[in-house]
């Protein structure tokens, strides 16, 4: 739980904002995200907003369609609101640590066998949703929420939903360049292989810290893997599935999303998932009792 | 863990509202709860019949004291408490760790580090409520709670300030046996030294899984802690000689608690590090912390419902008072029969041959019931939608296609015949009918008619909108409702639609509202509206292959959008009608749904259970709200009656089986019986027993319950018929 600035927003539709999801000066962040809690107390979410460098409208259009999704491995979109200028969308709450906030709390890049779960969870996401011809279009650190059952994708459509014209979308929306294929710079549509690319992006940042390392700061067992998912040409990119086998050798395809338990997480990370649960418990609406 | 509350816990504690039950035992119960403020605490309560009991309501205010002392980084903040309200009660923060009995069972005995560590951060939780001069008393495993964090000391139950002694007399032993000093095992005096040595009993079980005294009944027990020896074998090399001078047997040879902390934290955790506890506990322990953490969070589960057998339905025994608390309003074209509307005046007529007593009642006709001659029937076909049985006056309305037809109640005869063009454009206000005028080039206008209930033949028009076109066939009349009609129409420039409320006395717009217009095909684009309290509640249809319907509200005098949601929808047929009271509105399909009609938001939800058979199939049928209480087929269980205004299962049908429910027709519900549909047929419930009674063959698409008229409608794809409603 992070605290809120002047800036933000005291009311999100019949929400009262609580907190910050993000911790202050997070980078590549690409919509804004607050716990909020509606004004009897009853119910506390996790809402988005769109970053203020975006297209409200364009956001608002990809949330929607994010509600009709009930994809395994996407962090679910519940609730729509607000107003074309200022559109949220919002989800009961669950605690949910942003990757950064994943590593921030480990003290620095994750174990290898770490990696291979997480990356092979989100390469199953992205391949069961590619095979509805559904592509996430928003792949970032920032964009993968950790819970206790392990990673969801959130942002979704946070690459479609930025300006084409001119500036480059990782400026706009606060996205990640090191998540953005190079073919969406030559104005290139955001297709599956641009998911990949992505998804590397996430892997390398999980083993090193950042989105495009050398290839020698990445753990040896990882190199093959994130390097082929960072090709250049999105030919040669492989099928999330392929991803998913090469990270988890033998794995059932279909087993890790949508897990219902909690999976294995180092101390640290479950003591910080933990922790914000705990806060968000113990906070009050700031004009009742208790 | 998180359980379901019984039927007879409260709903609140003090400023708190009750959740769900986390334990109970023969002192008292504990429950998680949730502040005004949205603040989840566990909320600790002494039975009522207890707390009359001085001791123990004295015993309840030193446990509030202590809990207070010891504070947050080593026990559970105190929230807020009342020793002295009749049920005392004591609310502390909700801490996300299992008991230390449960972690070593999960995960077997610690590695030494965890031990250490746990140790030292025990003796310091000590420490600080020594210095407060309180003595625990009561340390054992299942007492303290292992956090991410460290663990945490609770439960207080027979702490007391030193030299307190009127609340245990010498020779009794209060405690635990197996983590019990010996001098408390003897009944004397247990201080300070005595909750070190308990402290070291529960290190030696952490590290092993056994007390040092073993188990056994507790005369052994509390034999051996006075005159035994420890049993150390499995406890780590190293920490054998602390622990060992821990358990002597005088107390004045035991180690402080400073000196145990300084002891056993040498190599345990900097302070500062947050997760430097974490990293020492085994993967089953950080799962179990892990699972609480999130599911906490979840849905708490409903409240079970009081056992059977038990008193009267509570259709019947909440009639009375319950109308006026949750009045049932006007709903989907402001004449529906269904529910406790219209009163129950005309069922005397049929309960004369029913059990009350009326002449010629035999006997076996109330043991074993039959299904009941049809009082007529006639034939005319139901439509996909808009199917259900309208009154207006003493006659009955019903839509058959591009007709409207007035039927005689009692005789089943057609009286007239109205050409509408399609189902949305007509609607009733219980007494009088009414439809849009067709198209023609010299009346373009939108215009609302009343139908005469002579010959079916559209009169003047009561209200005439030129901004409107006439044109369009999705023009809708949603319902009538105190004289004002609300209409979905297209705007005759422009064409975009609206959402208009139009008074019939003065033939004049009231207001108007964008709405989406048509979404699919066929679709109009208001599947059902109705008028509840100040709102005019809107049910959208789905757009083409969707699983969605939109939800909205708008002010009844001014026509601001007031909220406006969307909301997945399992099964073939989105709701029709829309079922409201005064404070909610009513859904059933992957689950039942009340949402505020405040708001919209969500008041409750009965969610899936994924072991009820009903597959990817809507799994709660479309719901009938009768006098508080919502009626519904769930799965192919039987009819589920459930508490409108909180949620609460008040009874479930029992012995249903082989039968799969029609749940996209919403159960009629009268004085005796609610009737069902399934694929057998109509199977009438008795609401005493909960148990079918009799089934009827038939293929029923639309059940009503016309009180008034004492008679059931059940329409089917070509026949209407009338039953008596009992």
């Amino acid at each position: 739980m992070e605290r809120l600035r002047q800036d933000d927003p005291a009311r999100i539709g019949e929400f009262t904002t609580l907190a910050r999801l993000d911790a202050d000066g997070s980078r590549g962040v690409p919509e804004r995200r607050y716990l909020a809690r509606s004004a009897d107390g009853g119910h506390t979410v996790l809402a988005f907003l769109p970053s203020p460098g975006g297209d409200p409208a364009r956001w608002a259009a990809e949330a929607q369609q994010a509600a009709r999704l009930t994809q395994p491995g996407f962090w679910p979109v519940g609730q729509l609101g607000g107003t074309p200028a200022f559109p949220w969308h919002s989800s009961p709450y669950r605690p949910a640590l942003p990757l950064p906030a994943v590593l921030a709390a480990y003290g620095g890049p994750l174990p290898e066998a770490l990696v291979r779960t997480l990356g092979g969870t989100l390469a199953e996401a992205l391949a069961s949703a590619h095979v509805l011809g559904i592509v996430h279009g928003g792949v970032c650190p920032a964009g993968v929420l950790l819970t206790a059952c392990g990673p969801l994708l959130s942002c979704f459509g946070a690459t479609r939903a930025t300006p084409p014209a001119g500036a480059s979308p990782a400026q706009a929306t606060g996205l990640e360049t090191g998540c953005l294929a190079p073919e969406l710079a030559a104005g290139g549509p955001v297709d599956r292989a641009a998911d990949v690319y992505a998804l590397g992006a996430v892997l390398a940042y999980a083993a090193t810290g950042h989105t495009v390392p050398e290839r020698q700061e990445i753990p040896a067992g990882l190199r093959d893997v994130i390097t082929v998912c960072r090709s250049r040409d999105p030919q040669g990119r492989p099928e999330p599935a392929r991803v998913l086998a090469e990270l988890l050798p033998g794995a059932a395809y279909g087993a890790l999303t949508g897990s219902t338990e909690p999976v294995p997480l180092p101390g640290r990370v479950v003591e910080a998932l933990s922790r914000q649960s705990a806060e968000v418990l113990a906070a009050a609406l700031p004009t009742q009792g208790h | 863990m998180i359980s379901p509350l019984l039927h007879d816990d409260p709903h609140t504690v003090g400023p708190f509202r009750i959740l769900a039950r986390l334990g109970g035992g023969g002192m008292g119960t504990v429950y998680l709860a949730r502040s005004a403020g949205g603040r989840t605490v566990a909320v600790k309560t002494l039975h009522t019949r207890l707390a009359a009991d001085t001791t123990l309501r004295t015993r309840f205010r030193l446990e509030t004291d202590a809990a207070r002392v010891i504070g947050s980084d080593h026990g559970a903040v105190v929230v807020d408490a009342d020793p002295q309200a009749p049920t005392p009660w004591l609310a502390t923060e909700y801490v996300l760790g299992p008991p230390l009995d449960a972690a070593v069972e999960a995960s077997g005995p610690l590695p030494e580090p965890a031990v250490r560590a746990l140790g030292a951060a025990l003796a310091a939780g000590l420490e600080q409520l020594h210095r407060s001069e309180v003595v625990h008393r009561d340390l054992k495993p299942s007492n303290i709670l292992v956090t991410a964090q460290g663990p945490r000391i609770i439960d207080f139950g027979i702490a007391r300030a030193f030299g307190d002694e009127h609340l245990t007399s010498v020779g009794s032993a209060v405690g635990t046996p197996a983590f019990m000093s010996p001098e408390q095992a003897a009944g004397l005096e247990h201080a300070a030294a005595g909750d070190v040595f308990a402290l070291a009993g529960v290190l030696v079980f952490a590290a092993t899984g056994v007390g040092p005294f073993g188990g056994g009944a507790p005369t052994d027990l509390l034999y051996r802690v006075r005159f035994g020896e420890p049993d150390l074998g499995g406890v780590p090399e190293s920490l054998r000689p602390l622990l060992v001078r821990c358990l002597a047997k005088d107390p004045a040879h035991r180690p402080s608690t400073t000196e145990l902390r300084t002891a056993l934290g040498g190599a345990g955790v900097t302070p500062g590090d947050r997760g430097g506890f974490a990293d020492l506990l085994p993967d089953a322990v950080l799962r179990e912390i892990a699972r609480r953490s999130d599911q906490v969070w979840h849905q708490p589960p409903h409240r079970l419902p009081p056992p059977v057998p038990t008193e009267a339905p509570r259709s019947e025994t909440a009639a009375a008072p319950g109308v006026s608390r949750r009045r049932l309003l006007t709903v989907a074209g402001g004449a529906l029969l269904g529910g406790g509307l219209l009163g129950g005046g005309g069922w005397a007529l049929f309960a004369g041959t029913g059990d009350d007593g009326g002449g010629g009642t035999k006997k076996d006709a109330v043991d074993r019931p039959k299904p009941p001659a049809q009082l007529w029937s006639t034939t005319i076909r139901c439509p996909d939608a808009g199917g259900e049985v309208m009154r207006a006056g003493r006659n009955l309305v019903v839509r058959a296609g591009i007709v409207l037809c007035g039927i005689n109640a009692e005789s089943g005869k057609g009286t007239w015949q109205a050409n509408i063009a399609e189902t949305w454009r007509s609607a009733t206000d219980g007494t009088r009918v009414y439809a849009l005028r067709g198209y023609t080039e010299d009346a373009a206008a939108l215009a609302v008619c009343e139908v005469s209930q002579a010959n079916g033949e559209l009169g003047k028009p009561l209200v005439e909108l030129s901004a409107f076109t006439g044109k369009s066939q999705y023009n809708q009349l949603l319902c009538v409702a105190d004289g004002i009609a609300y209409l979905v129409a297209r705007a005759a420039s422009g064409g975009r639609w609206y959402l208009v409320a139009a008074d019939l006395k003065s033939g004049k717009e009231r207001w108007r509202s964008r709405v989406e217009g048509p979404q699919s095909q066929g679709f109009p684009p208001v599947l059902s509206g109705a008028v509840a309290g100040s709102q005019v509640v809107l049910c959208g249809a789905p757009s083409e292959g969707s699983k969605f319907i939109g939800l909205s509200a708008h002010d009844k005098d001014h026509g601001r959008k007031l909220w406006e949601m969307s909301e997945t929808f399992a099964g073939t047929n989105p709701p029709s009608q829309l079922v409201l009271d005064d404070r909610n509105l009513y859904l059933g399909a992957e689950n039942l749904t009340a949402r505020r009609l405040s708001d919209g938001g969500l008041e409750w939800l009965l969610d899936n259970k994924p072991d009820d058979g009903a597959g990817e199939e809507r799994r709660y049928g479309a719901p009938t709200l009768h006098d508080g209480v919502l009626y519904c087929a769930k799965a192919d269980e039987g009819l589920i009656a459930v508490d409108a205004l909180s949620g609460t299962l008040n009874w479930q049908e029992k012995g249903l089986s082989g039968r799969k429910n029609n749940r996209d027709v919403a159960p009629a519900i009268g004085k005796r019986y609610a009737y069902c549909v399934d694929d057998k047929g109509l199977r009438a419930i008795d609401l005493r027993a909960r148990k079918a009674v009799w089934t009827y063959e038939a293929e029923p698409l639309v059940l009503t319950a016309d009180a008034k008229g004492g008679h059931l409608y059940v329409r089917q794809e070509k026949r209407t018929l009338a039953l008596p409603l009992a």
